[in-house]
């Protein structure tokens, strides 16, 4: 098996794990936003701004993975 | 006539990409075009410091807007005037809704910050203009600055040994002075990780947007290949949306989390936010 090889079946379920992973924490941050938002709707504004923050953190994970797989294949062939 | 339908397909492909083979293509901007088209040895410094050259022009864009929004004061503002109050306004609000009052000096470091880094995000999506965000080498230099910054902030507003406390977890009775070979290597590892995963966010978020950008321009350009046109279908302009959506959040995240650094740094005392 070459690195190729080996770089091609690995790169793809690498940016499935973390799209999964982070599929799981915003679902769990945009929930809980969403109740508190029906618990105290006037404070809507508030709790929008939180929780895009939340979510850039989260995302941030996925685009280091996403960034590293992106490298990576360009050493492919 | 095969052969001349790929070779048309590779030289609109090459035109519309800029041509380094390494790492993630972008969409060319006058920088490349100059230097693929002239061997001069200005068009390659340009080249080389091409990030560089479209920093400066974002800061000088902004020194310009603000010059000519301030030139003549007036209590009934000139529309540039009161767009530029409207930003200067919301941004003092967020930061001081973070730091408190007192916060209020740390508004034009950080406000800068936001704007800067807004223009420069919007930059990639100019035709002809580059985001000098989409390259490690702008974003870790903005993570270096806000790094030294709240550093200063930390030595300026604790003292030397009150900054020395701070990192050695405020030790006060016998478990705390047992915990800092703990808590002192993991607190100055934090200080450093900070900038890290800051520079990283803004790269690969940017960088990604302008790559996706100019995948699709490359596929519009491939869908009309059939009639040899030298344009495209507009394929990448859902996603002029989403990069101007997504540069914009990704401004106000660096922003923010430099306030909560510096936040973090302020002595603890009870900062308000808006306690009943």
């Amino acid at each position: 098996m070459t690195f190729q090889t080996a770089l091609s079946l690995t790169l793809p379920i690498a940016v499935a794990i973390a799209a999964f992973g982070s599929a799981l924490g915003l679902s769990r941050a945009i929930g809980n936003a969403m109740e508190a938002i029906g618990r105290q709707p006037e404070a809507y504004n508030k709790i929008q701004t939180a929780m895009i923050i939340g979510c850039a953190f989260i995302e941030a994970l996925t685009i280091y993975a996403l960034l590293t797989v992106l490298i990576l294949q360009g050493k492919i062939g | 006539m095969v052969e001349e339908t790929a070779h048309a397909i590779n030289a609109t492909h090459e035109a519309a990409h800029g041509t380094s083979q390494e790492g993630l293509k972008e969409l060319a901007n006058w920088i490349t075009l100059v230097n693929e088209h002239s061997h001069g040895s200005v068009a390659h410094f340009l080249h080389h410091w091409e990030n560089v050259v479209f920093s400066l022009s974002a800061a000088l864009f902004l020194v310009g807007i603000s010059f000519f929004a301030t030139r003549k004061k007036s209590l009934v503002p000139t529309p540039l005037q009161n767009a530029l109050e409207l930003a200067v306004e919301s941004l003092d609000n967020l930061i001081t809704g973070i730091l408190g009052p007192r916060g209020r000096a740390y508004v034009p470091f950080t406000g800068t910050l936001f704007l800067y880094i807004l223009i420069q995000n919007f930059m990639g999506l100019v035709p002809g203009m580059k985001a000098p965000t989409s390259s490690l080498n702008t974003t870790v230099a903005l993570a270096v600055c806000v790094f030294f910054y709240v550093q200063g902030i930390g030595i300026k507003e604790n003292g030397i040994i009150g900054y020395i406390d701070h990192f050695m977890g405020s030790p006060r009775d016998l478990v705390g002075w047992i915990m800092v070979p703990l808590n002192l290597p993991l607190h100055i590892l934090e200080e450093f990780i900070k900038p890290m995963s800051l520079s990283l966010r803004l790269f690969g978020n940017i960088l990604g947007e302008d790559s996706l950008i100019a995948a699709f321009v490359g596929l519009g350009i491939l869908s009309l290949s059939f009639i040899h046109s030298p344009i495209g279908l507009p394929l990448q302009f859902p996603f002029f949306l989403l990069s101007m959506l997504l540069g914009t959040i990704q401004a106000l995240v660096f922003t923010l989390l430099t306030t909560i650094y510096i936040s973090l740094m302020l002595p603890h005392e009870e900062t308000e936010h808006g306690h009943p």
